[in-house]
């Protein structure tokens, strides 16, 4: 039974996944955003099904097996693009350090505004770096491990549908610019969705993703 | 057909090696980076070294990175588990979580953009030759 629901479960993410792609490559939106809206569907026919989260874990299992290496494979359009990466290292460095200063501050501000819980700040004050090293930033802090996944995995999908469209709405042009933004504050998922527009793109985000990952981690428990 | 999907396949191989291989220096060194990306900064190495020629993995990374927002799919629907939480405090995080991504995405892309076409500035007064 359990074997028939995870195969359930597999065919079901691989089909919402290419629907989203199709529908996001017809109309790009926020909302069409592959990563949200297979989510969103996925979400949609557990529920309506009565699936639980822990029956459909087996096959989350199965599927991100091969995450890792695909993380690795961001070494190849980076290897590509490395004249460029070099070459843009100091306004690219900047933008990444002042980008990751500003929203780590912004979370801890408006978290305290709200009176949020210290463990609440700390797991936010993370969120941009990519799962495995908030992880472990939240450890050291004092933050709670799987909340912080889940609000690195949220930053990673907010930034993923807004972050492209805002830039294009505030005249952000440059693909290095674009690259860096989106890789520094919302990571793996950002990048999967900002490397949809270009190679170059997609290789500056993945390695402003481990950067600013490798500085949040330095910067964070400094504070 | 079948030449190309074992290429493939062996590329796949490789990548999976080298994400284990980062994974176990982690383990030995104790250095605070997740395996994978450890497993990046090795990949870089071998392809700069050219101890491993690009074509070796190009085919098969190729594909991982077209469909790297695949694998990101099964880890968001573990928000499921977390509703609670957001029906408790769901506005304030939402805010939180808004406003530090878009000011942080605007920030960094506006600084990096402005330094870029300065720089690119600079560079066109020197020589009209495009890099």
């Amino acid at each position: 039974m359990s074997i028939v629901v995870t195969l359930l479960s597999i065919i079901g993410t691989v089909t919402a996944y290419l629907l989203s792609r199709k529908i996001a490559n017809k109309k790009p939106s926020p909302f069409t955003t592959p990563v949200f809206l297979s989510t969103v569907l996925i979400i949609l026919v557990m529920v309506m099904t009565g699936t639980s989260y822990g029956q459909y874990e087996q096959a989350k299992d199965i599927m991100t097996y091969l995450l890792g290496p695909a993380t690795v494979a961001l070494a190849v359009p980076i290897y590509k693009n490395r004249h460029l990466i070099v070459q843009y290292c100091v306004p690219a460095g900047t933008g990444l350090i002042l980008g990751s200063i500003v929203t780590i501050f912004l979370s801890i501000l408006i978290g305290g505004l709200f009176q949020l819980s210290e463990v609440l700040i700390s797991s936010l004050a993370v969120k941009s770096a990519t799962v495995p090293i908030a992880i472990e930033i939240s450890h050291i802090i004092n933050g709670d491990m799987s909340i912080t996944a889940a609000f690195v995995i949220i930053t990673g999908i907010l930034g993923a549908m807004l972050g492209p469209w805002l830039l294009t709405k505030t005249n952000i042009t440059n693909p290095v610019a674009r690259g860096l933004a989106v890789g520094t504050i919302s990571h793996g998922i950002g990048t999967a969705e900002i490397a949809r527009e270009g190679e170059l793109q997609g290789a500056v985000s993945g390695t402003a993703m481990a950067i600013a990952a490798i500085f949040t981690s330095i910067f964070v428990p400094l504070l | 057909m079948i030449k190309n999907g074992s290429i493939i396949a062996i590329q796949l191989a490789i990548l999976w090696a080298v994400n284990q291989l980062g994974y176990v220096i982690v383990s030995w060194t104790g250095i605070p980076l997740p395996g994978n990306v450890v497993g990046i900064f090795i990949l870089l190495l071998l392809l700069m070294t050219k101890i491993l020629p690009l074509s070796f993995v190009e085919k098969g990374a190729s594909i991982l990175v077209k469909h790297l927002g695949f694998f990101f799919i099964p880890i968001s629907v573990g928000l499921i588990a977390y509703g609670d939480l957001f029906l408790s405090h769901g506005i304030p995080l939402a805010i939180v979580i808004i406003v530090s991504v878009m000011v942080g995405i605007y920030v960094s892309g506006i600084v990096s953009q402005v330094l870029v076409e300065k720089k690119e500035k600079k560079k066109h007064e020197h020589s009209r030759n495009p890099a």
